[in-house]
């Protein structure tokens, strides 16, 4: 059995056979993980600095001396690394006062923040699985970000307390802006909300909780999804992007939503992470310093704001560390150039528009495949994994006390 | 002739399979550089499914392929998967939750006869 670190439901029960440099048979692989594992054969990235290939030795002393003498690294990316290579990050940017960021910090970070911290009640997969009646996917599409969530968990598995599945006793509901592949399966309980309006949508729902008629959307939907919602026995809320982008600062709402549909039922929250241990790097960091992302230690402080997100510290930085991640891609223009005009060191797997900016990359091994360790499932539970097959690759721990070593 | 619309980005599983073939396909591009748009703004814009779009705000621009969305009618709403062509677009700078307003962009789009922006070109412009 092999652990798919493609998403965050880090599924353990995948079987590989590799064939000729392909992936020949696989069993309980999803579209996303079969690219994961496929992804090993294609485009690996070798030892760099300016686009010259050097040896691995030499791409490490690079990277060490350009940490050495930076006077505010930046280190980012870490939620595709595993939880010890997390820690030896962190103790890297304490020893160095770097700024540390990770993806959370442009999506699921303020969510995050309040289940880590206890401001939401939230629960595990297994417990979805065994006992979950309701499952609302809200600004989330499962079926394109985490494919196996309703075999596995939500919808289609039978469980202890849902003997009856998905025929009778499981409701999915989706809240979204588009009708997206699991709008789609939900159906009925498809509930289209405007671009940002999420926050007039759960007012709607509280007034409805509370037996008045709602202000937002059509009176006679919102007060069916009322009554589903009541007659929940275990509900959970699964809140994506989608949300988290519309609510921002009105997050507090989520809060009292959940607080009153508690009074009635029970109700949990489990937001959908998508890097695989991005809760991993969240809940290493709050237990270090109290908080989950956007640290600096610059002058042996701990300080943590807006100002120590990788939005703000790429552009105040003179070198940033970009470990399992590729924010060239995936961050707006203005905060990619940022990144690519500053002393940026790749440590990654792939080739990415990150790794092809980079003054210095240093290839790793895919951990899942090629490295073992330890990661928190989007739930919290620990999943340990040993490398399927043996490669002469440094893991992101080994690069990082090699990096700590030279420095 | 022009349309204002806003854009919300989405994640795709066939595009995020196409990234792991590797950034610099024909595959990756077709599939991440495209702009879903209602029919009727389909029809206001007088171009095909399939046909070139500029699509340009304040941030930046990007020529994009428009397809025709099988969503119901959402005039004026559009959809891009979430990807480096629509990241050309999105402002970095952001409210006090310091997170980038990846879901609701505005921006204009009308017919273009360029080409199609390709990733090296998106690279060149970080780089510049």
């Amino acid at each position: 059995m092999v652990v798919c670190t493609g998403c965050s439901l880090l599924c353990e029960d995948i079987e590989l056979v590799l064939k000729d440099g392909t992936i020949s048979q696989a069993k309980n692989l999803c579209r996303k993980g079969h690219a994961h594992f496929q992804a090993l054969f294609i485009e690996r990235t070798r030892p760099m600095i300016d686009g010259r290939e050097v040896s691995l030795d030499q791409a490490i002393s690079k990277a060490a001396e350009i940490l050495k003498s930076a006077k505010s690294p930046l280190f980012y990316g870490w939620s595709n690394s595993t939880l010890e290579a997390q820690a030896a990050g962190i103790d890297l940017a304490r020893r160095l006062g770097a700024t540390i960021d990770d993806t959370s910090s442009f999506c699921q970070g303020i969510l995050m923040e309040l289940v880590l911290t206890g401001k939401v009640p939230t629960c595990t997969l297994d417990d979805v699985r065994n006992f979950a009646d309701t499952s609302v996917f809200w600004g989330a599409d499962p079926s394109n970000s985490h494919p196996r969530h309703l075999s596995r968990f939500a919808y289609y598995p039978r469980g202890e307390k849902r003997q009856k599945s998905y025929e009778e006793e499981r409701i999915c509901i989706a809240v979204d802006v588009r009708k997206s592949a699991t709008a789609r399966l939900c159906s009925n309980y498809y509930f289209r909300v405007p671009p940002g309006q999420d926050a007039e949508f759960i007012e709607s729902i509280l007034a409805v909780l509370d037996g008045k008629i709602p202000r937002f959307g059509d009176k006679k939907r919102m007060i069916e999804l009322g009554t589903v919602l009541r007659k929940t026995e275990y509900g959970v809320i699964f809140p994506g992007l989608g949300m988290v982008y519309s609510l921002q600062e009105k997050m507090d709402l989520l809060v009292r939503l959940v607080a009153k549909l508690n009074e009635i039922t029970t109700f949990m929250v489990l937001p959908m992470v998508d890097h695989y241990n991005m809760r991993g790097f969240n809940q290493l960091l709050l237990d270090e310093t109290g908080f989950i992302n956007r640290v600096s230690f610059q002058g042996g402080t701990t300080v943590h704001g807006p100002e120590q997100s990788v939005m703000a510290a790429a552009k105040s930085c003179d070198a940033a560390l970009v470990i399992g991640s590729d924010p060239l891609s995936a961050l707006p223009f203005g905060t990619a150039r940022a990144l690519a005009k500053t002393s940026l060191i790749a440590i990654d797997p792939r080739r990415s528009l990150t790794t092809d900016a980079a003054k210095v990359v240093i290839p790793s091994a895919m951990y899942g495949l090629e490295a073992g360790g330890t990661s928190l499932r989007l739930d919290g539970v620990k999943i340990e994994f040993e490398p399927f097959f043996k490669s002469e690759l440094l893991s992101d721990e080994q690069i990082l006390a090699k990096i700590k070593e030279a420095i | 002739m022009e349309a204002e619309v806003t854009i919300v980005a989405f994640q795709d599983i066939f595009q995020n399979e196409a990234r792991k073939k590797g950034i610099y396909t024909d595959e990756y591009r077709q599939l991440s550089a495209q702009i879903i748009l209602d029919k009727q703004d389909i029809t206001r814009l007088g171009v095909k499914d399939g046909q070139r779009i500029s699509v340009k705000n304040e941030v930046g621009g990007v020529v994009v392929a428009a397809k025709i969305s099988d969503d119901d009618p959402h005039p004026g709403l559009a959809f891009m998967i979430n990807s480096p062509w629509f990241n050309q677009l999105v402002r970095d700078d952001v409210c006090d939750t310091s997170i980038p307003g990846f879901k609701r962009i505005a921006a204009r789009v009308s017919p273009s006869e360029e080409n199609v922006t390709q990733i090296s070109e998106i690279l060149q412009r970080m780089r510049a």
